[in-house]
């Protein structure tokens, strides 16, 4: 006899408020129903009310893990609205913080996946090194969350004395090493856990677009730092970890594998990081009517934002932004069927979902 | 390998579409003229392009609606912008799985209709009404 199973919109097992409703036949879930806009903010619609340098500030308030990409992608559609082009330093400073902010985001991943699987030990390790990358951001910015770091035509802060971040990226990198990687990788509770549970096939994932680590974990190798390179991305060297299980075990080593990548192009960037000024000095600028459309690699895949205005206005006449969780979350129908119950709260962890992106 | 361009080409080709496809910013856009959304959907499957998103806009005055498609292929972002004549538009939904989601927050949000779909809440709650969020009455 099947029976219906919600979970949420508030639950132990979901960090943010979502609803499932699982239809189940005694311990295996056979369908899914997703349920979001608990916390829906109508943030597209206040952008519409906020002038070029408040819209910054209001969409940084998108997320709270990845607040600096959405702040990079709106700025390069104002840019490309004004002609304004950041000098070469803004753009390596901006690969920094982009690639900082995925590091801690993975972190945060890893740390509420170990608690997901029982593995508190590890929840804790992945916290305690996620404040180091938070240490790290505080020293570029001033802040630990929303770091205000970009404005029309460059960036609010350079980064004074590169080596010293240098020597905490180095720090951190052989933590995760040799602390939070081997585990991951090895340990046969993170491999019952994880391995062939909640498969999105290579098929489904196609025909679901997914984006970001979990389209990688089912064998699509699709990264917009690769694909359409910005910023300073197309100077430096860095592979596309790709697995093809699709499951919550590839998802785990896809986004390993990026962290350590991550540090790779970090290291580059701080070494190569241009001398010169940080933003476009006293530049006057103006809008031209049109519509810009941006795409950006976020920590949880691809961020596209369109972005109109009208000549002569100091408003945008619209903002859309598709977030990678928005285009991730349907998925999950996929993977939980036939999964077992217990699963369900950590493979719906396993697509890194955001709710406060997909309710923005 | 085919590469994009030829791609592309065929894209053109397959919906009779003459006018060549136009670079702004970042995305190449072609201009639909009479071909329905549903055709460029399947033209966009045939060469295994990625859905991305709907973005939707108000027009001024009574002008109504643009809703404005993406689709990625081999990493260069493609556009299809439509015009609504009225308040609906067909729904692609049976065709791109991934559009689900996108087509009813566009419904929920600017209370338009895509034929050929049955809907359900999506972020709306017992009681609200569609098209709050993001539509603006004219007075």
């Amino acid at each position: 006899m099947s029976y219906k199973i919600p979970m949420g919109p508030f639950h132990p097992g979901l960090e943010e408020p979502y609803k499932l409703d699982m239809i189940c036949d005694g311990e295996t879930v056979r369908d899914v129903k997703l349920h979001i806009g608990f916390n829906f903010r109508g943030i597209e619609h206040l952008a519409e009310s906020r002038n070029y340098i408040q819209v910054i500030a209001l969409m940084e308030r998108v997320c709270g893990i990845c607040s600096n990409v959405h702040t990079l992608n709106l700025c390069r559609a104002m840019e490309e609205l004004t002609g304004l082009t950041p000098p070469a330093r803004a753009q390596y400073i901006r690969v920094i913080v982009a690639e900082l902010e995925r590091l801690h985001s993975h972190i945060l991943w890893a740390g509420i996946a170990a608690k997901l699987m029982g593995f508190k030990t590890m929840f804790m390790t992945s916290f305690e090194i996620r404040e180091k990358i938070m240490d790290i951001l505080q020293a570029i910015s001033g802040n630990r969350v929303n770091y205000a770091m970009n404005r029309i035509g460059g960036v609010n802060r350079d980064i004074e004395d590169p080596q010293a971040i240098l020597k905490m990226v180095e720090a951190l990198e052989l933590e995760m090493a040799h602390v939070v990687i081997p585990i991951f990788t090895t340990s046969s509770t993170a491999r019952s856990r994880c391995a062939g549970v909640g498969v999105l096939t290579k098929e489904r994932a196609i025909s679901c677009a997914v984006v970001g680590p979990v389209a990688r974990a089912s064998g699509l190798p699709q990264d917009i730092r690769r694909a359409a390179p910005y910023a300073a991305y197309a100077e430096l060297d860095f592979d596309v970890p790709v697995q093809t299980d699709g499951d919550v075990r590839a998802r785990l080593l896809v986004r390993a594998l990026e962290i350590m990548e991550s540090c790779k192009i970090l290291r580059q960037a701080l070494a190569k990081l241009p001398p010169g000024e940080i933003h476009t000095e006293g530049e006057k600028f103006a809008f031209v009517t049109g519509t810009a459309t941006k795409r950006i690699e976020g920590p949880r895949g691809e961020i596209l934002y369109s972005v109109s205005w009208k000549e002569g206005s100091k408003t945008p006449a619209r903002i859309h932004v598709r977030t990678p969780t928005f285009a991730v979350m349907p998925s999950i129908r996929w993977m939980v069927q036939g999964a077992r119950l217990a699963d369900t709260p950590l493979i719906q962890a396993s697509i890194d979902p955001c709710y406060s992106c997909t309710d923005r | 390998m085919t590469d994009t361009t030829t791609l592309l080409e065929s894209v053109s080709e397959k919906l009779g579409i003459t006018t060549p496809w136009v670079r702004i910013g970042d995305a190449l856009w072609l201009e639909p003229g009479l071909k329905g959304v549903r055709e460029v959907a399947q033209a966009m499957n045939e060469v295994h392009a990625r859905f991305i998103t709907i973005t939707a806009y108000q027009l001024l005055g009574d002008q109504g609606f643009c809703l404005e498609y993406h689709w990625d292929l081999d990493g260069q972002l493609l556009g299809f912008a439509f015009r609504l004549a009225s308040n609906s538009i067909e729904s692609i939904f049976d065709i791109c799985e991934a559009a689900d989601w996108i087509e009813r927050e566009i419904h929920e949000g600017f209370n338009l209709t895509f034929l050929g779909r049955e809907y359900e809440p999506l972020q709306l709650r017992q009681g609200d009404t569609p098209g709050v969020n993001l539509r603006e009455v004219k007075l």
